[in-house]
């Protein structure tokens, strides 16, 4: 089935998230659409898709204009679309899951699970996508539910395929069994539709490219045609910044000390655990995911009991210390989680911009908060940051995933404390925040800060510490000298192969 | 004390304290499950025990009387659909809004429609004559129990098998509990969660509607002021309890039901009427406390 999008334009309020886009998806191509955060994309496939009615333009389906009225219309002629967040039932099984909102029904409306499992069969077959049915949903890896998502979509006969950033939450091995299916999609005459931001991926797999900015489309060609520099400038609308030149290593005082840390978890405790951090260094945490990361920044953070041992921060022992405690004692920290942890959503911008500020003398009159001076600090961030959003009064949920993260890193990084810890803080944001976030980072660095970054992708992890810990099965695999670091070095520690990594040195010594 | 609960004919009162609280607190479930936090089950047990006596009064047959009662029933569940889901007014604020207005509703209509107060009792509320079945009857124990009860009685037994196949295999049940849970997911889908929360909310209405007409035209043929006593109240936390699975619901309504028959035998004994009125929530709490004792002995558990 081809799609065309004739002049379509959404409008929020007074925000004009897509401008008069007209795009072609055509059969048996993988198309990809790249954009930042906020550039219109997740909006223009939700208004192909019926999640959000456009305020002009038309949808064509082989040549016929259609409004869906909701997303079910969309879905009965032939549209599926995997959302960046799941939408998935965790107290249902797979099998529940996947016929929810489309059930094969029997007699008085009572479901047919076996019609449906008959079906599921034939798809795995032909597909490849193979899942345990009677599992509980909540029960799955991130992987295992995008196969869930993908086969609901399959189950719904779908012809065309759109899929939110599918792999900013899988493993390496994960993606490339994704993409074999989508190549398997492709060969069965289906059109794929590729939201992401990782252009590595786009130049891997996809067949034609668009490229969206501030809710224009700006570039849209055959990836033969078309360059990764070329692409990446027109997400950015520019060039690129030039690599940046990192400054000699000039460490200061003893910022952090971790001595022995061992946290509570479920099968086995995390740690122990020992490492310092010294004024004017960024040393990361690398690790495959669950390997006791999260634990030990929850640790540091005091969001979680210390089993033993002890977090010594410029000079106190902070271990027995709240939260609260811990951030006056000198800490910032950038969460993983933004939309949970970083940020209260129904909150305006400017209260998240001065969350945790409330005792601050310019910010208060007496008990009462003075909503001038906050909003006037929430534009400043604004600028500072470049966060696109109405303004400061405009509620914490209008911003798009990237510059809530922005509003999170600007609210941190300018408490200008002494130590900085930062949980993945690029996750799901798109190359012009990276940078800018990375930038920032390194800034602190620079000027003398302690900065802990914690990640998951390598190539963050390596181009910005100066010393590289690996976590593997709760404890430290081994130490990396930043300057020395290489993803094949680093990877086998993450595996755990440590012999191969440090020779003949035995695991934590260097640590 | 022992003499009274060996007493064959105590055995056979429990089923008509059981059969209000069970009605009630199944309607209770479907809403838990479609994620309407419903806490007005008092409100909807004492409309649906008035429209029974109207019913039976004017048509002189009790299955009028019941049909009027969950016709009652599922138009109360229209108006807490229409503020709650539809106009999104808190839940809590719309159910002591209905709980408020059943008791005054009621009482006025007592006195508009049959110019009494407090109470109206006539011979011509055609009451449910008690069912005897056949064989079962006989069987020790089990049959003066089950045998010689009223209608709604044996829909309330039937319907916790039924609510159980209905949620985990019926259409409309598979898309209660995704409304509950991700209702975000099921819009994405293309159902309206609105529209299951509103079936959710007739369906409870019909069944607490039957659940009042076992109290005013089952238990006794008369209709009295705030005759619930709190009934929908023990059916809130059953629900709350099981999380609204239908099984389980079943023996803690079972367990409700035999002591609120308890507290209204006990009173034979000299004890004080407001010891014994307390009974059904003192039973009530000593289950809470016993549930999440043990529900937090089984999480520490599997941490360690």
């Amino acid at each position: 089935m081809r799609i065309d999008l004739q002049d379509v334009t959404v409008r929020f309020g007074p925000v004009t998230a897509v401008d008069n886009v007209s795009l072609g998806i055509e059969p048996g191509e993988i198309h990809a659409l790249l954009g930042e955060n906020g550039a219109g994309k997740s909006t223009l496939m939700n208004a192909l898709f019926g999640l959000v009615t456009p305020a002009s333009g038309t949808i064509r389906l082989d040549g016929k204009a259609r409004r869906w009225a909701s997303p079910q219309d969309a879905i009965a002629h032939g549209l599926g679309m995997v959302h960046q967040h799941f939408m998935l039932q965790e107290e249902m099984t797979v099998l529940e899951n996947i016929v929810l909102c489309a059930e094969p029904v029997g007699r008085f409306g009572f479901v047919d699970f076996a019609r449906a499992r008959s079906r599921l069969d034939e798809i795995a077959k032909t597909h490849g996508v193979a899942i345990d049915l009677d599992r509980r949903v909540g029960r799955l890896s991130v992987g295992e539910r995008q196969a869930v998502e993908i086969l609901k979509v399959l189950y719904r006969e779908a012809e065309v395929l759109i899929l939110d950033e599918p792999t900013a939450v899988l493993t390496p091995q994960e993606k490339d069994r994704l993409f074999a299916t989508l190549k398997s999609f492709r060969e069965a005459g289906k059109a794929i539709v590729l939201i992401t931001h990782k252009l590595d991926e786009v130049m891997e797999i996809a067949d034609r490219v668009s490229v969206m900015r501030a809710g224009r489309l700006v570039a849209s060609s055959p990836l033969a045609e078309t360059s990764k520099d070329e692409i990446a400038r027109g997400i950015v609308g520019g060039d690129l910044p030039a690599a940046r030149t990192r400054k000699a290593l000039s460490p200061g005082e003893t910022v952090l000390a971790v001595d022995h840390l061992t946290v509570a978890r479920r099968g086995r405790d995390v740690g122990p655990v020992s490492f310092d951090l010294r004024a004017g260094e960024i040393v990361g945490i690398a690790g495959v995911s669950g390997n006791g990361q999260a634990e030990l920044i929850r640790a540091l953070t005091g969001l979680e009991p210390v089993r033993s041992g002890s977090i010594t921060l410029c000079g106190n022992e902070i271990q027995k210390l709240d939260v609260e405690a811990r951030r006056q004692g000198g800490m910032s920290y950038i969460p993983e989680d933004r939309q949970r942890m970083g940020l209260a959503l129904r909150a305006s911008v400017s209260e998240n911009a001065n969350a945790g500020r409330d005792d601050a003398g310019a910010f208060t009159a007496g008990p009462f908060l003075k909503h001038g001076a906050m909003a006037q600090y929430a534009r400043s961030l604004i600028e500072r940051y470049r966060i696109r959003v109405a303004g400061p009064r405009a509620s914490a949920s209008t911003m798009s995933g990237g510059n809530k993260q922005k509003l999170v890193v600007g609210r941190e990084l300018s408490r200008n404390t002494p130590l900085v810890i930062a949980e993945n803080p690029t996750w799901g944001v798109d190359i012009g925040a990276i940078d800018f976030i990375h930038g920032e980072l390194m800034r602190m660095r620079d000027a003398g800060h302690a900065i802990l970054l914690v990640s998951t992708e390598l190539d963050e992890v390596i181009a910005l510490s100066d010393r590289i810990l690996v976590m593997y099965d709760g404890a430290i695999a081994g130490e990396v000298d930043g300057g020395e670091a290489s993803r094949d070095r680093v990877g086998a520690l993450m595996t755990s192969r440590a012999a191969d990594a440090l020779g003949a040195a035995s695991p934590g010594a260097a640590a | 004390m022992f003499e009274l609960i060996a007493d064959p004919s105590f055995a056979a009162s429990i089923p008509r304290f059981v059969t209000p609280i069970l009605l009630a607190a199944l309607g209770g479930a479907l809403c838990e499950r479609a994620g309407v936090f419903n806490i007005a089950l008092e409100g909807f047990l004492l409309v649906g025990a008035f429209a029974a006596v109207l019913g039976a009064y004017f048509s002189g047959t009790p299955y009028i009387g019941a049909l009027t009662a969950m016709v009652a029933g599922m138009a109360l569940g229209l108006v807490f659909a229409e503020f709650n889901v539809r106009r999104g007014g808190d839940s809590i604020v719309v159910s002591i809004a209905i709980n408020l207005l059943a008791a005054g509703l009621t009482t006025f209509f007592l006195r508009a429609i049959f110019d009494v107060t407090g109470a109206f009792s006539d011979p011509a509320i055609a009451g449910f004559a008690p069912i005897r079945l056949p064989f079962i009857e006989y069987v020790p124990l089990l049959g003066p129990i089950l045998s010689g009860q009223a209608l709604p009685f044996y829909l309330a037994l039937l319907s916790v098998p039924f609510l159980h196949v209905f949620l985990a295999r019926h259409r409309l049940g598979l898309r209660i509990r995704a409304a509950g849970e991700n209702p975000q997911a099921l819009r994405a889908g293309g159902v309206s969660p609105k529209r299951v929360q509103l079936l959710a909310l007739i369906a409870c209405g019909a069944l607490c509607g039957l659940g009042g007409a076992q109290l005013s035209i089952a238990n006794v043929n008369l209709f009295v002021e705030n005759m619930s006593a709190g009934r929908g109240w023990i059916a809130v936390v059953a629900v709350l309890l099981t999380r609204g699975r239908p099984w389980p619901l079943f023996f803690i309504a079972l367990l409700f039901g035999a002591v609120d028959s308890l507290s209204f035998r006990v009173q034979g004994l000299g004890l004080a009427q407001q010891f014994t009125d307390m009974m059904p929530y003192l039973a009530t709490l000593i289950v809470l406390v016993a549930l999440s004792w043990w529900r937090a002995r089984r999480a520490r558990g599997d941490a360690s």
